[in-house]
């Protein structure tokens, strides 16, 4: 009988509980050799693996070598708090949002989506988007109840922010790289005080999407929500129904995305 | 010289606004609360961005300052947030503002503690959260922005603004000095005069148009009616239509723009201004709808469009530091120097840097003349 899991206490699993056996890969800039390989065990203690364990080592060009590890976490994590403080939403499939739109919004919903600035990458914003989605699922082009404008890449803010006005949008959709120079964030930022310039911000949803994009950046940034990998059309027209509903019954609603 | 606090008191409520991240914004927040602390005023405290939390978001290496509040002191933060700090409150009411962390929640201090403060986001939202806490008692609101978001620092929200900047905006001192100089000058635009018949017209149009905001090209005469422009063309025209709306008005000398004004657009018309040899102001709400990232209002007056507002923002002091985390640094009582020089008349601080500290522990009467 599978041993029950304490959630005030979880560690990484491998072959048993409790185990914190961590698989982990990384290169480092020295020459492929006995002493690399000890420079790997001592650098993994370091981060405080025990029993650390080199299971593969190779040269990846002159002067680096790349290691795959094991080693024994000891830290744990508090999981059962974490689950109180409700970061997690039910979201609803296509079907449910479809009806929750026909029978509480009753109206189609205006989503116009861009990568804004000088970002080249339309990747994200067109699988949120576009028909073809991604893995499977619809963008949100194919939702009937919802009715959007893809802008595409390097748009300026203020042509996104004037397409939405334009088109009465209910929520403004942008994807961004940010990375860790900052690159993007002011880019970021200027379309939140754009909007509030505008007079526009109570009235549209902001969320913003990208690989390093949390719930906590989007907050400082100024976004009603921020979706990272791993979030699927469903994922963040769930999150735009919602809190359409709650801004029109002037609920109190968590928007947790 | 007066402390932070000192400089701030008449405003009741006071925009904390950084240039960008780590420019030293939440440890003036800081240096002001213990000052206030220290004084004995009730303060209240909101973030439009999340303060005091323990790492950077973007770059987890860099530590960020605690923010910590005695008792008696209100906060507009997070329910989780405020459960998390582990401090004693009194919960005083429900904003309904939803933030992606949560909803806020205003509530007052029993026990001095560390928080993080993330309060509502939007200006609307953030200036209900200062009313509500003033109503509870709050003497002074302080409002924290975040990365280099300014909207909290428009007259509708705030009554005045300490600006924060830092090396990280440049690799050279040279650099850091001149955008903070565009900065300042965004926020200190002129102010349409209401004593003159001309600065009392674009008030008085202004205010007519405040239900239905449409951008006005107003002509040197008084009398005649102003054109409307179509929806959304200072948004989104192309530099053709900018050019022709200018030759098709050769009267007109005045801009009275309803909502954002974008690089692009002053980019575009000075091109027309200085095509047709006019001379074109345009006129903004306050100076937080005013976008130039690129160059300053003087590069664009020298062009021939001079930017203007109708309602100012209260610039009190501006705080540097002098370090750019993970990267370079600068000499603090340079730099505070250079600065100085390049922008009259505005105190600048370091408040980590040890002659601020000495500066504000002077024994009694040099506090006392301070004040006065």
């Amino acid at each position: 009988m599978p041993r029950e899991v304490d959630l005030s206490s979880v560690q990484p699993y491998a072959d048993h509980l409790g185990d914190g056996l961590v698989q982990m890969s990384f290169t480092l800039p020295v020459p492929y050799s006995l002493a690399a390989r000890k420079a790997a065990l001592e650098l993994a203690t370091a981060m405080g693996f025990e029993q650390p364990e080199v299971v593969h080592y190779e040269s990846l060009t002159d002067g680096y070598t790349y290691f795959v590890m094991y080693g024994r976490c000891v830290a744990s994590v508090d999981f059962a708090s974490l689950q109180d403080e409700g970061f997690d939403i039910e979201y609803m499939s296509e079907d449910e949002i479809e009806r929750f739109v026909e029978h509480q919004l009753g109206r189609r919903i205006v989503v116009v989506g861009a990568s804004t600035g000088s970002d080249t990458h339309s990747v994200g914003i067109d699988a949120m988007l576009n028909l073809k989605g991604y893995h499977g699922h619809h963008g949100l082009e194919g939702y009937h109840s919802f009715e959007t404008y893809n802008l595409g890449s390097q748009v300026p803010n203020s042509v996104l922010l004037s397409k939405a006005i334009e088109v009465g949008a209910d929520a403004i959709l942008v994807s961004q790289t940010v990375t860790q120079q900052n690159l993007h964030v002011q880019n970021l930022t200027e379309l939140v005080e754009m909007v509030e310039a505008e007079g526009r911000r109570g009235q549209m949803i902001l969320a913003c999407g990208g690989p390093r994009v949390s719930n906590e950046l989007a907050k400082e940034l100024g976004y009603d929500a921020g979706f990272s990998k791993g979030t699927y059309p469903h994922h963040l027209a769930t999150f735009i129904v919602r809190e359409l509903a709650a801004r029109m019954s002037g609920d109190r609603v968590s928007a947790a995305g | 010289m007066a402390s932070l606090s000192q400089l701030t008191a008449s405003a009741r409520r006071l925009a904390l606004v950084g240039l960008a991240k780590n420019t030293g914004k939440t440890v003036a927040l800081a240096t002001l609360l213990e000052e206030l602390g220290a004084a004995g005023r009730r303060v209240g405290v909101t973030s439009v961005g999340r303060d005091g939390e323990q790492h950077d978001v973007i770059d987890a290496r860099i530590d960020k300052p605690l923010v910590k509040l005695g008792a008696g002191a209100i906060v507009a933060t997070t329910d989780g947030l405020l459960r998390a700090s582990g401090i004693p409150h009194e919960l005083l009411a429900r904003t309904g503002a939803r933030t992606p962390l949560g909803e806020v929640l205003i509530a007052r201090m029993k026990g001095p503690g560390a928080i993080e403060v993330a309060g509502p986001s939007t200006a609307s939202e953030v200036a209900q959260a200062a009313e509500a806490m003033l109503s509870f008692g709050a003497e002074q609101v302080l409002i924290d922005g975040a990365i280099d978001r300014r909207a909290a620092s428009s007259p509708d929200v705030s009554d005045a603004l300490l600006m924060s900047t830092g090396a990280v905006l440049g690799d050279e001192l040279g650099e850091v000095v001149a955008r903070t100089v565009d900065a300042v000058a965004l926020v200190r635009l002129p102010t349409v005069p209401s004593d003159t018949a001309a600065g009392r017209r674009l008030h008085e149009l202004a205010a007519a148009h405040r239900l239905e905001p449409r951008s006005l090209l107003v002509g040197a005469g008084v009398e005649r009616d102003p054109s409307v422009l179509p929806p959304r063309f200072v948004l989104s025209a192309q530099a053709t239509e900018i050019g022709s709306l200018v030759s098709q008005h050769p009267d007109a000398d005045t801009l009275l723009v309803a909502g954002a004004l974008p690089e692009a657009f002053v980019r575009d018309l000075a091109l027309a201004a200085r095509r047709g040899q006019r001379e074109l102001t345009v006129v903004v709400a306050d100076p937080t709808r005013a976008f130039l990232s690129e160059r300053g209002p003087e590069h664009y007056r020298r062009q021939g469009v001079a930017i203007e507002t109708l309602r100012p923002v209260d610039l009190r002091a501006l705080t540097v530091n002098p370090l750019a985390p993970r990267s370079h640094s600068f000499d603090s009582v340079e730099m505070r120097a250079l600065l100085g020089q390049a922008i009259p008349g505005l105190p600048v601080f370091d408040v980590l840097h040890p002659d601020y500290g000495a500066a504000q522990q002077r024994p009694g009467p040099d506090r006392a003349a301070a004040d006065s």
